[in-house]
C-alpha cells in the first residue's frame, strides 16, 4: 500500500513537470496590424541602388473591367476556396509585413553556417571556397562581415524594388482583389493599399535571388520558401496573379543590379593569402611597435577578412575619415590601467558582469551582433506598426550603417594591428571565445553604436534605451575578456561617427 | 563573433551517475536498516582529450585536456527497512590544461542537489541465493546559477531531472551477483545567458531544451573476504531521445543528443577493526559515444555506517 502512495507522488511530480513544458518560439509571433502609414509618395523617395522609383520599367496592369482581369479574378476566387489548412497557416506565418519573415530567414542561415573551419589533421586550415561551397568547409563562413554584408544588400535591395513597387501602386491604383469582389475575404487588415504591384511578390523574389548568391547551398530551400510565400500572397485575397507577377519582375531586377555591385565591392579579395596578411602586420609593427598575433593551436595563419577594411563603404567617402585616434603604447599608463581593470574582472566575476557579457556575445554559431540588431529592428518595426516599404528602409538605413561601422572598424583593426588581451597579459583567461584579429577597435562597440544610432534616428522614442544597449553592448566584450576598454569606447564613438554618415542620407531621402 | 568555446557534454551526466557508483545508492542492490544512516565523502577526477562530434571522434587544441575535479558529500537515510532516502550535492571544478588554444577560464562550485527514493519491492531468498527487485526515484536540480551554455566547462546541464529506475538483482550463495537496471530519466529546461540559439533551426529564447534520456546497466560483482570486500565490473549505456549534434568544431550545448557505452570497475572495503567505517574506489572510461566527452573518471571515498536512531520494534 505504501509502494502506492509513493506511486502516485512520484506520478503527480510527472504531470507537475510534463505541465512546464514549454513551447519555445521559433519565430516572432505578433498580431497582425493595421499600418500606421501608407506612404502614398513611397515612390518618390530616393532609393540606393537605382536613381527614381520608375528606374525598372513594368507594363500598365490590365483594366480592372477587361476580360483578362475578370478571369484573374475568378481563378483567384477558386484558389482561395480550395484553401488548405497548411496554406492557411503560411498565411498566418508571412503575414502582410513579410520584411520580418525574410529578415528571420536570413538570421537563421547566418547562425547555420557561422561556423568557423576547423584546422585540418595536419593542423592546415582550408578556407571556404565559393566555388566549392560543398567544401568542407561549406561555403560561406558567415561570421559578423559577412552577416552584416548579406543583410545590408538584402534589405538595400528590398527597399528599393519596395520604392519601385510603391511608385507603380501609386501610379496604376489598381485596388486589391477584395475591393473589387466582395466574394474575396482579404486575410489581413485592410491597409488600402493598390494590390498592382504586389509588394509581397518583390519581397519574395528579391531576399530569393539575393540569399542564393550568399547562401549557395541553400538554393532548394529559398526555392521552396519563396514559392510559399508567393502562392500565399494569392491565397490572401489580396493580389491577382498578375499583381504577383510585376512584383516578381521588379524583385529580380533589383536583386540583380545589388548583386552587380557585391561582385565588385572588394569582399572577394578581404580574405587575404599569407604573405599579404604578414605585410599588414609588418607595416604595423613598423609604426607602433606590437602586432597582433593569434593564439589559437594550432595557429591560424590568417585572420579573419584582413582587407574588409577596403571593401565599398555604403555612405562614407572614404573610410580614413573615420579612423579613430590610436590606441595607447603598451607601455603607456593607459594601458597599464587597463590591464588592472582586466585582471580585476576576470578575478571578479560577478553575476551582472557574466550575464552581459553572454547576452550581447552572439559568439559563432549565432545571427552574430548584426544579426542582434535586426532582432531588435524587427520588434521595432511591429510595435511601431510600420507598413512594409517603411520596414524594408529601416532595414536598409541600420544595416548599410552597420556595414560601413564593420569596415571602418576592420580598418583600424588591421591598421592598427593591436594585441589581444590574452596576447600580452600573461596567463590571462577569459570566459569569451578570443576571435581571430586584431583587438582595435571592437567589433561589437562599432556594430552595435552604429545600429544604435540609426534605431534612434527612426524611434525617437526609442534613442535613450537603444544608446545605453550600444554602450552594454561595447562593454560586454571588457567583461568578456577578450577586449581593452579603450577597444569598447573609441569602438562606440566610431560606430556613432559612422553611422551619420547614413543618418544624412535617410534624412533627405524624402520619406521625413 | 566570440571563437570557440568547446566541448563536451557527457560530463554532465557523470556527477551524477559519479553518485550513483558507490555503495549504498540509488542505483545499487543494497538496502539498509530502518535505523541506519551512511555518509559518504567522495572525490573524484575525470580527464578527455577527445570527443566525439556527433559520431566522429576528434581532438580539439582549442580545448587541450578538460579536467574535472568533484567532491561529493552523500547521506543515505533508512526510514523503514524497505525504503531509503538519499541526497548530496558534489563540488566541482573544471579547467583546461595548458597549453590551450582557447584560453577559456573553468568554472567550480556547487552543481545540482540529488535526493531519491529506493524502496525494495521483492526480497526472495530461494535454494541457491537471493533475488531483490527495487524501484528508485529521484529528482536533482541546480543549487548555484552556474551557466550551463558554457561547455565544456559548465557544471551540469543547468537543469531539472527526474529519474525513475528499476533495478533487479541476483545473488548467489558463493557471493556472485549479477545486476541489472534501467532508468528513465526525464530533463527540463536549462536557461541560458542569450536570447537566441541554432538547434537545427532558430530559438529566440534563452530557455534550452534538454534531452531525455535512457539508461542501462549490468553488473557483475562478488563479494569476497568473507563479506568485507565487495568488486564490481559494470556496464553503463545511456541514450537521449532526442536532441542536435554538435555542429563542426563548434561548441556543444545542453541540447544536444548525447550517448554513450561507458565499462568501469568498483571496490568498497568495509573495515573489520573500526566499525562502520569503508572505503570504496572505482575507475571508468567511456568507450563509445555520441556527442559525448571521451572521459576517464577515477574516484575514491570513504563511507560511515552508524545507527541514527533506537532499534524499533
Amino acid at each position: 500500500m505504501k509502494h502506492n502512495k509513493y506511486l502516485l507522488i512520484s506520478l503527480a511530480v510527472v504531470f507537475f513537470l510534463i505541465s512546464c513544458e514549454k513551447d519555445l518560439p521559433t519565430f516572432l509571433s505578433y498580431e497582425n496590424y493595421v499600418f500606421s502609414s501608407t506612404d502614398e509618395d513611397g515612390g518618390t523617395w530616393k532609393p540606393i541602388l537605382i536613381n527614381s522609383g520608375d528606374e525598372i520599367i513594368i507594363s500598365a496592369p490590365s483594366d480592372v473591367t477587361s476580360a483578362e482581369y475578370l478571369q484573374e479574378l475568378s481563378d483567384l476566387k477558386q484558389e482561395v476556396s480550395k484553401r488548405s489548412n497548411a496554406e492557411e497557416q503560411a498565411l498566418e506565418y508571412w503575414t502582410d509585413n513579410p520584411t520580418i519573415r525574410w529578415n528571420e530567414i536570413t538570421l537563421e542561415l547566418i547562425a547555420k553556417y557561422n561556423i568557423i573551419p576547423g584546422p585540418n589533421a595536419d593542423g592546415t586550415y582550408t578556407l571556404p571556397n565559393p566555388n566549392n561551397p560543398t567544401g568542407p568547409p561549406a561555403f560561406p563562413f558567415a561570421h559578423p562581415p559577412y552577416a552584416v554584408r548579406v543583410l545590408a544588400y538584402l534589405s538595400v535591395a528590398q527597399f528599393d524594388g519596395l520604392i519601385t513597387a510603391w511608385h507603380y501602386k501609386y501610379t496604376y491604383n489598381r485596388l486589391a482583389p477584395f475591393k473589387q469582389d466582395s466574394e474575396i475575404k482579404y486575410a489581413y487588415a485592410d491597409n488600402n493599399i493598390p494590390s498592382y504591384p504586389s509588394d509581397g511578390a518583390v519581397l519574395a523574389s528579391v531576399s530569393k535571388k539575393i540569399l542564393t548568391a550568399m547562401f549557395p547551398l541553400e538554393a532548394e530551400y529559398l526555392e521552396a520558401k519563396e514559392a510559399e510565400h508567393l502562392r500565399s500572397l494569392l491565397l490572401s485575397g489580396g493580389y491577382v496573379e498578375s499583381d504577383i507577377e510585376a512584383g516578381k519582375i521588379i524583385g529580380n531586377e533589383i536583386a540583380t543590379k545589388a548583386l552587380e555591385r557585391a561582385a565588385t565591392d572588394g569582399m572577394k579579395n578581404a580574405q587575404t593569402p599569407k604573405p599579404v596578411s604578414d605585410s599588414i602586420a609588418a607595416a604595423a609593427f613598423d609604426r607602433f611597435g606590437w602586432k597582433w598575433i593569434n593564439k589559437e593551436l594550432p595557429q591560424r595563419p590568417v585572420g579573419l577578412t584582413p582587407l574588409y577594411g577596403k571593401v565599398k563603404m555604403w555612405n562614407v567617402p572614404n573610410v580614413e575619415l573615420t579612423r579613430p585616434i590610436p590606441p595607447p603604447n603598451l607601455d603607456s599608463q593607459e594601458y597599464m590601467a587597463d590591464v588592472e581593470i582586466l585582471k580585476d574582472y576576470a578575478n571578479n566575476l560577478t553575476t551582472e558582469r557574466r550575464r552581459i557579457a553572454n547576452f550581447w556575445q552572439d559568439g559563432l554559431g549565432t545571427y552574430t551582433p548584426p544579426g542582434h540588431w535586426n532582432e531588435f529592428t524587427k520588434k521595432f518595426i511591429v510595435k511601431y506598426k510600420l507598413n512594409p516599404l517603411r520596414s524594408a528602409r529601416t532595414f536598409a538605413y541600420i544595416n548599410m550603417a552597420m556595414m560601413d561601422g564593420g569596415i571602418s572598424c576592420w580598418d583600424a583593426k588591421y591598421y592598427y594591428h593591436y594585441p589581444r588581451p590574452i596576447q600580452t597579459i600573461e596567463g590571462f583567461k577569459t570566459i569569451a571565445g578570443t576571435p581571430n584579429f586584431p583587438s582595435y577597435t571592437s567589433g561589437h562597440s562599432v556594430f552595435s553604436a552604429a545600429g544604435a544610432e540609426v534605431l534612434a534616428y527612426i524611434f525617437p522614442q526609442e534613442a535613450t534605451l537603444v544608446r545605453d544597449w550600444a554602450e552594454e553592448a561595447a562593454m560586454s566584450r571588457v567583461y568578456g575578456g577578450i577586449h581593452w576598454t579603450f577597444d569598447a569606447y573609441i569602438g562606440t564613438e566610431q560606430g556613432i561617427d559612422v553611422a551619420q554618415y547614413t543618418v544624412d542620407v535617410a534624412a533627405v531621402d524624402g520619406a521625413d | 563573433m566570440s571563437n570557440i568555446k568547446y566541448p563536451f557534454w557527457a560530463l554532465l551526466a557523470v556527477p551524477l551517475l559519479c553518485a550513483k557508483l558507490s555503495a549504498q545508492t540509488p542505483s545499487d542492490a543494497i538496502m539498509m536498516n530502518a535505523e541506519q544512516a551512511c555518509i559518504l565523502l567522495e572525490y573524484n577526477y575525470g580527464s578527455f582529450d577527445q570527443y566525439w562530434e556527433g559520431t566522429s571522434l576528434r581532438e580539439n587544441q582549442t580545448i587541450a585536456t578538460v579536467k574535472r575535479n568533484t567532491v561529493m558529500p552523500m547521506l543515505a537515510v533508512g526510514i523503514l527497512d524497505k525504503l531509503n532516502f538519499f541526497v548530496g550535492v558534489p563540488y566541482i571544478k573544471t579547467e583546461s590544461s595548458d597549453p590551450n588554444g582557447g584560453k577559456f577560464a573553468g568554472a567550480k562550485g556547487f552543481q545540482d542537489v540529488s535526493v531519491a527514493l529506493k524502496y525494495q519491492i521483492l526480497n526472495k531468498v530461494k535454494n541457491n541465493g537471493t533475488f531483490t527487485a527495487l524501484a528508485t526515484v529521484g529528482f536533482s536540480t541546480p543549487i548555484t546559477n552556474y551557466l550551463p551554455d558554457y561547455m565544456p566547462y559548465s557544471l551540469g546541464l543547468g537543469a531539472p531531472e527526474l529519474s525513475y529506475r528499476a533495478i533487479a538483482q541476483h545473488k548467489w550463495k558463493s557471493g556472485l551477483y549479477l545486476r541489472g537496471a534501467a532508468s528513465y530519466l526525464w530533463r527540463g529546461y536549462a536557461k541560458a545567458e542569450r536570447e537566441y540559439y541554432y538547434n537545427d533551426g532558430s530559438y529566440y529564447t534563452p530557455w534550452m531544451n534538454v534531452p531525455n534520456a535512457v539508461t542501462f546497466e549490468g553488473v557483475v560483482g562478488f563479494w569476497a573476504l568473507n563479506n568485507a570486500l565487495q568488486l564490481e565490473l559494470n556496464y553503463m549505456g545511456s541514450q537521449s531521445t532526442s536532441g542536435d549534434d554538435i555542429r563542426s568544431y563548434n561548441a556543444p550545448q545542453p541540447t544536444n543528443n548525447i550517448d554513450m557505452d561507458r565499462v568501469g570497475i568498483f571496490a568498497h572495503y568495509y573495515f573489520k577493526s573500526i566499525k562502520g567505517l569503508g572505503v570504496v574506489a572505482y575507475h571508468n572510461q567511456v568507450v563509445n559515444g555520441r556527442n559525448a566527452a571521451k572521459i576517464n573518471t577515477t574516484g575514491v571515498g570513504l563511507t560511515y555506517y552508524f545507527n541514527y536512531r533506537k532499534k524499533q520494534n
